[in-house]
């Protein structure tokens, strides 16, 4: 019991050490780069929380946007408040996800993966061609309230922190074991009477809610927002970060956002090498590191590997 | 009866490509159970590699339709190398594990893309055309080029369902497809088999690819557009199935055509993605999917 204490102890720490590094962040590129890790490790969690049921969730970027437009209308359109937003952005992308799993999550095999791709790609085309959220070009002006401006990046890290921990308590309550049984054997979650199908749509649900979050900070960090920024691409980052880091622990997207979104502001330095760059990332985790760097901390301090069961199928 | 015509003759041209490609993403699935990303990247890899070698090889001498059958012929064969490199080094050790598979193919397109970009550049590039000429048939128009192009194709299609439905490797890939255990104890080298599908499904890729060269503008992701499209179509015949996926891509290519001309070509492809939600609400496992 004391290990999980200092567990606890630790991650309070460090909680609260980057909660005030975030302070003073200012607004200067820490404060941006505070903001994208922070943001990045976030999407990587809820990316993270739908692989607990064994699937990939492509259509995160398009929750993101989702959430990212949605919060955008809000605040610079309309005028409204900025929690407003930040609901709204919440709500929209796990309604919409609501009725895509409902449809896509019924049978086992790809079919969820591949309709994911696809519906982030079509909810980019479909931002194109509206004229009111600025079409190609996108939407300017979205600005966090003027009382945050100073604090937004510990804002960020904040909500990023509160909604971790809910994913993380979600993931250890009797509905994260469901989650995993169903990853595993789905016909014996059946038989216990539980309804797979819904706690699948479920489970992508609260995934969605945090993207659809992520994505009206997002846009509230960058002020600005175009289609081009939620193409599937972004997904395909967020599966790296996970990689990179490990998926059998929470710490996994957490440490591999981290990394990763530093490493590639030096990569970036170099020239335009972001596809290589991550591509390679994936590629090379996937073949060496199959625990990623969680599974590699974990040998060097001579913890015993997490039984891992990847689905099969 | 003008249009009918025309949209006939569009919806055909664009369904040919599409069926080589998506034949060749539900074969590898059906054998090998691997989704692949990079599919779409073999076929970017051709046309690349054919946008490079017309240019270079093109002399007085040689005539056109000369100078692209060796083109076509050495990039299909350098992108199959590229196919059995990848199977090798990569995809091998993740047969049979759709997650670990599809993961790996994701980064594996990307980092293509990316190299792509990288050796090709930037810009898009548009070959000279093949043959001269246009021709009328059922009222619409249709390059010759294109026409010939198109029987090409789907002469090429024909012979590959000839090839499933009818000889002993085609039976064997069924059979694998099925179930690889018990094909295994029948005694078809599931391995050998694997390999095979996954080369027939580069090579199909790669001749979609060529077959494309002189009539499209080739830029280093062109691969990715086909690919979206090609998942919708295997996703609405049915993953795994062969007629499913003919289905899929002729229908993706009608909607195509004809979205693309009463209205514009991003509704058509919101269109698409609507129609294979109502499919997916009817049949969860698509067209020709079982169970």
């Amino acid at each position: 019991m004391a290990n999980s204490r200092n567990t606890t102890l630790a991650v309070l720490t460090l909680s609260l050490v980057a909660l005030a590094g975030s302070l003073f962040a200012g607004t200067g590129f820490a404060a941006s780069l505070v903001i994208w890790v922070a943001i990045n490790v976030l999407l990587a969690a809820s990316f993270r929380f739908v692989q607990l049921i064994g699937e990939l969730n492509f259509a995160i970027a398009g929750f993101v946007g989702l959430g990212a437009y949605m919060s955008g209308i809000c605040t610079a359109k309309l005028g409204l408040p900025f929690a407003v937003a930040l609901v709204s952005a919440a709500l929209a992308a796990t309604l919409l996800s609501l009725v895509v799993g409902y449809i896509t999550l019924r049978t086992k095999g790809p079919y969820f993966m591949l309709i994911s791709f696809a519906f982030t790609e079509v909810l980019r085309m479909i931002y194109t061609q509206i004229e009111y959220i600025g079409g190609n070009s996108g939407m300017i002006g979205i600005f966090p309230p003027v009382l945050l401006t100073d604090y937004y990046p510990a804002f960020v890290v904040a909500i990023v922190l509160l909604l971790l921990l809910a994913l993380y308590r979600l993931e250890q309550s009797d509905f994260g074991k469901v989650l995993v049984a169903i990853r595993n054997n789905d016909a014996i979650v059946q038989t216990v009477g539980i309804n797979v199908h819904l706690t699948k749509v479920l489970c992508l649900a609260i995934s969605s809610f945090v993207a659809g979050i992520g994505g009206a900070l997002l846009a509230h960090a960058n002020n600005v927002i175009s289609p081009g920024d939620f193409s599937f691409l972004l997904a395909v980052y967020t599966l790296a970060y996970i990689k990179v880091g490990g998926e059998s622990h929470i710490a996994g997207p957490i440490l591999g956002a981290s990394v990763l979104t530093l490493l590639a502001q030096v990569a970036m330095g170099f020239g335009p090498y972001e596809h290589i760059f991550y591509g390679a990332a994936i590629v090379i985790a996937v073949l060496l590191m199959p625990d990623g760097l969680v599974g590699i901390i974990r040998k060097l301090l001579g913890l015993a590997p997490r039984a891992q069961v990847t689905a099969r199928h | 009866m003008e249009i009918f015509g025309q949209l006939f003759l569009n919806s055909l041209q664009i369904s040919a490509a599409y069926i080589l490609f998506s034949l060749g993403l539900t074969l590898i699935f059906g054998v090998m159970k691997v989704v692949n990303f990079a599919h779409g990247e073999f076929f970017g890899l051709v046309l690349l590699l054919i946008a490079i070698i017309v240019p270079w090889i093109n002399s007085p001498a040689l005539p056109l339709a000369l100078n692209y059958a060796i083109a076509g012929s050495v990039s299909i064969l350098a992108t199959m190398a590229c196919g059995w490199f990848l199977y090798h080094f990569a995809f091998k050790k993740f047969q049979r594990d759709m997650v670990g598979s599809f993961v790996l193919s994701v980064g594996l397109s990307l980092l293509m893309q990316g190299l792509f970009l990288e050796f090709f550049g930037g810009v898009p590039i548009k070959l000279p055309d093949l043959f001269e000429g246009n021709l009328r048939i059922l009222g619409g128009a249709i390059t010759t080029q294109r026409l010939i192009l198109t029987v090409i194709a789907l002469l090429v299609a024909v012979a590959m369902c000839w090839l499933i439905a009818a000889t002993k490797l085609g039976k064997a890939l069924r059979a694998v497809a099925e179930d690889h255990e018990a094909a295994m104890l029948q005694g078809i080298p599931y391995r050998k088999i694997a390999l095979y599908g996954f080369l027939i499904a580069t090579f199909l890729a790669a001749i979609a690819g060529a077959l494309l060269a002189p009539v499209t503008v080739i830029s280093a992701n062109v691969g990715s557009d086909f690919l979206i499209k090609g998942f919708i179509a295997i996703v609405i015949g049915g993953l795994g199935s062969i007629p499913g996926s003919i289905i899929g891509s002729i229908l993706i290519a009608v909607i195509e055509s004809v979205g693309g001309y009463y209205f514009d070509p991003s509704l058509a492809t919101l269109a698409m993605f609507v129609i294979t939600m109502l499919v997916l609400l009817v049949r969860p496992k698509g067209i020709m999917g079982n169970g």
